[in-house]
């Protein structure tokens, strides 16, 4: 979804992999794909007229679905298009054709060729439209399919090992899942393209000045709806209110007015150089430029730098700006002035990466976020909350994120471990806590004597010295009691959090493998005589681990707020799967060098798996949300 | 503050009113600290008085404010215990803007001192009093300008 170039890149590189390695094939365990792909085979006669078949009806199904529901965002119906566009088949002609098709377009003709007669067997069982096959994924069958067409089953695993390979890319993040939301990466330019655009639109529609338009959309925090409807009904007073005057023809220029005295530095002299905007509040040039200097480089203000005379709110527009200040000013002048349509926008965040320009695009709404937990991906890769903000924090909605992480950080853990692990002095209320010995507690500050086990006083316990057979008492009970409560509590959140943190350690800690393995990977280049790119598994398998830790780390946060029930079972076999596949492919990291070449099928499946595994317990846990069927111990 | 603003300050400025820069140990004249008198306006409760102001001007002077502080702090709503005076124009985040003048900023608080701003309180005295005891607060204001008379 991030660039529609990406596919195409994707597909060729794809090809290259087909080649280098169909050679080198020992069996694989069956993905899903595989497994349908098989049935097909031994469905039809001739494996060719079943391709040709099954893309006829995915050309079908991808007609109706785009036609049956309009859709609005562009970026969709984008992909839409590329979708319908790829199965070659008389279905073209119902669909609009190829202005934004360039992509496909652009793909070289024999690949585009390719691409026509292809078709997953997955897709034909796909019923959103959302769940678009790109040309990577369809490529990817082609390949699968090619092989089969002439070639034995054998041959077809071979492909299928050839998709483990790149799986997490290819296979499993092209169809939308339940916990994936649609989102666009916006460069500093597409932004800066963005608001120009906008401008000029409102521009030609309210027949004013781009400048001016620009002042007026922010004024209206780029609401361009509220705006022109405004505009339309009270065009002097939302001008005013915006702090634009009427009078829009003026080119700005200095000036020389004799006479003049300049009312912030009392300058006056024959030829100083003054300028004044269309309020007509006049001031020498150098005071202008210093104080929008100011304003710009200290202040980090820009779309709401006001005229300097007193009580004005005329605002300064681009054109003054232009006109006054230094080149490096007017680069850091437009900066903030991209930085506030992008603050102002309810749909466009900046990635939180140090130092990434990107902004992201995302039609999640505040609201929705009891929902939805929207993960976007930025162009630098980082992946972040586009709800808070927050790293990826699958499956765990917001708010539970941070009730987690403030539990997490604050004392209330600790009051809480005081309240479990120590009693107080029945007398002086001392804490203490017992660390070894037998129940006859003697307070070291007070002297009192008592029962650590009853809380009573020790001499009331006879002979039963050493051995508190009075517990049904009704005194101590309550405190008792209370005491399970509160160890039982604690016990429940650390089991949570001990697990949670576990996942941060190892994810830390897999981050160091992936340094790691990017050596193995040369050295395992050099030993095995493998190259480049047949060693890209470990760099697969290590990103794999990673992300998964990542979920894994938040499924216990986000456990230890379900209210148990059928569904929390379910979530919990899923997350126990996970887990396993998990470690059982971290577990692979550790063999030598020497060993990793041999266990490459092994780990390439284990990937595959770990990715499945984590797809199936995001979606399951994804659709219960959207459906709001979780029930949780908290209020949020 | 510039010494032009200066002679525009001699050339023209309010009766009874006054501003100088101040004059350190040395005897050297420092433009960044100036000494002004604020008069109690006439027919007001504040009339006979005259109220001797700090005027501090930032590096940052015209684009930031000046820190304007009543030596001694004055009994008044809208006057930090510190002395410093709290008024829109005062406040970078609000109201101030490079081409007000130190005229234009003195005429502000010397209206301000009849007219105070029950919005923003600075200090809980004064304030109290004058939201619940008007009498008591008149009477104070009274005190408070035998105790700075015009000379």
């Amino acid at each position: 979804m991030t660039s529609l170039s990406a596919p195409k890149e994707r597909l060729n590189r794809r090809v290259e992999i087909h080649q280098v390695s169909t050679h080198t094939v020992p069996p694989f365990t069956t993905p899903p794909t595989t497994r349908k792909r098989k049935a097909a085979l031994a469905a039809s006669p001739t494996p060719t007229t079943a391709t040709q078949s099954r893309s006829r009806s995915r050309a079908a199904t991808a007609t109706e679905s785009s036609s049956a529901s309009p859709d609005t965002k562009p970026v969709r119906k984008r992909q839409k298009k590329t979708k319908a566009q790829l199965p070659g088949s008389g279905a073209e002609s119902d669909l609009d054709t190829p202005k934004s098709e360039k992509e496909v377009l652009e793909l070289p003709v024999e690949e585009r060729l390719k691409a026509t007669d292809l078709v997953t067997p997955a897709s034909t069982t796909m019923e959103s439209d959302d769940d678009f096959m790109s040309i990577a994924s369809s490529a990817d069958d082609f390949l699968g399919t090619q092989g089969s067409d002439d070639e034995s089953l054998g041959e077809d695993f071979g492909d299928d090992f050839d998709g483990g390979f790149s799986k997490d890319k290819d296979i499993f993040s092209n169809e939308q899942k339940p916990y994936e939301v649609d989102f666009k990466v916006l460069t500093p330019e597409d932004i800066e393209r963005e608001q120009n655009l906008q401008v000029n639109e409102v521009s030609s529609i309210l027949g004013l000045p781009p400048e001016s338009s620009a002042i007026l959309l922010r004024f209206g925090r780029w609401n361009r709806e509220k705006l022109i409807e405004s505009y339309m009904d009270h065009p002097d007073k939302t001008l005013e209110e915006a702090g634009l005057g009427t009078n829009f023809d003026t080119t700005p220029k200095t000036e020389v007015v004799p006479g003049f005295m300049c009312d912030i530095c009392c300058e006056d002299g024959d030829d100083l150089q003054t300028y004044a905007m269309r309020c007509g509040h006049r001031f020498c040039v150098d005071c202008y430029r210093h104080y929008l200097e100011q304003k710009i480089r200290e202040e980090g203000e820009a779309a709401r730098i006001q005229c300097p005379g007193n009580d004005c709110h005329m605002i300064v527009d681009s054109k003054t700006l232009n006109l006054l200040v230094t080149d490096d000013l007017k680069d850091r002048y437009r900066t903030l002035l991209m930085r506030t349509y992008v603050d102002d926008k309810e749909n466009l965040k900046w990635c939180p990466a140090p130092n990434c320009e990107y902004a992201v695009d995302c039609h999640v709404k505040q609201r929705e976020l009891q929902r939805i937990v929207p993960t976007v991906q930025c162009g630098c890769k980082h992946c972040f909350c586009f709800g808070c903000t927050l790293n990826d924090h699958q499956p765990a909605p917001c708010k539970l994120v941070k009730m987690w992480l403030q539990k997490c950080e604050d004392d209330s853990e600790t009051a809480n471990w005081i309240s479990a692990n120590t009693k107080e002095c029945p007398r002086c209320h001392s804490t203490i806590e017992k660390n070894g010995g037998c129940n006859h507690m003697t307070c070291r500050k007070c002297k009192h004597e008592f029962c650590w086990m009853c809380m009573g006083l020790w001499s009331e316990h006879g002979t039963s010295w050493y051995n508190c057979n009075r517990f049904e008492e009704k005194s101590g009970s309550e405190a008792r009691s209370e005491q399970a409560r509160s160890r039982a509590s604690l016990e429940r959140y650390l089991h949570y959090y001990n697990r949670y943190a576990n996942h941060e350690q190892s994810a830390k800690l897999d981050k160091d493998l992936y340094l790691k393995t990017e050596k193995k990977m040369t050295s395992l280049q050099s030993s095995s005589g493998l190259s480049w790119i047949e060693v890209q598994f470990l760099d697969t398998a290590s990103q794999a681990l990673q992300q998964c830790r990542q979920t894994l780390k938040w499924t216990y946060a986000f456990a230890y707020y379900l209210a148990r029930n059928n569904l929390t079972e379910i979530f919990e076999d899923n997350q126990k799967d996970l887990e396993m596949a998990v470690e059982n492919l971290s577990e692979m990291f550790d063999n030598p060098v020497a060993e990793l070449a041999r266990l490459k099928v092994d780990i390439l499946d284990k990937t595959a798996y770990c990715n499945k595994r984590r797809v199936i317990l995001l979606s399951d846990t994804a659709e219960n949300l959207k459906n709001g069927v979780w029930q949780f111990n908290v209020e949020w | 503050m510039t010494f032009a603003q200066r002679k525009q300050w001699r050339k023209d400025h309010p009766f009874a009113f006054y501003a100088k820069p101040h004059r350190t140990a040395q005897g050297v004249l420092d433009m960044k600290r100036w000494e002004c008198g604020i008069p109690g306006k006439k027919g007001t409760i504040w009339e006979g008085g005259l109220f001797k102001l700090d005027v501090h001007f930032p590096d940052e002077y015209p684009t930031k404010p000046p820190k304007c502080k009543f030596v001694p702090a004055l009994f008044h709503p809208n006057v930090y215990p510190s002395g410093t005076v709290c008024l829109s124009i005062l406040n970078e985040d609000e109201a101030w803007k490079p081409a007000i003048t130190i005229k234009q900023i003195l005429l502000g608080i010397q209206d301000l001192l009849d007219d105070p701003n029950p919005e923003s309180p600075a200090q809980a005295e004064a304030y109290n009093m004058f939201k619940k005891d008007r009498v008591a607060y008149e009477k104070r204001v009274k005190q408070v300008v035998k105790e700075n008379p015009a000379i």
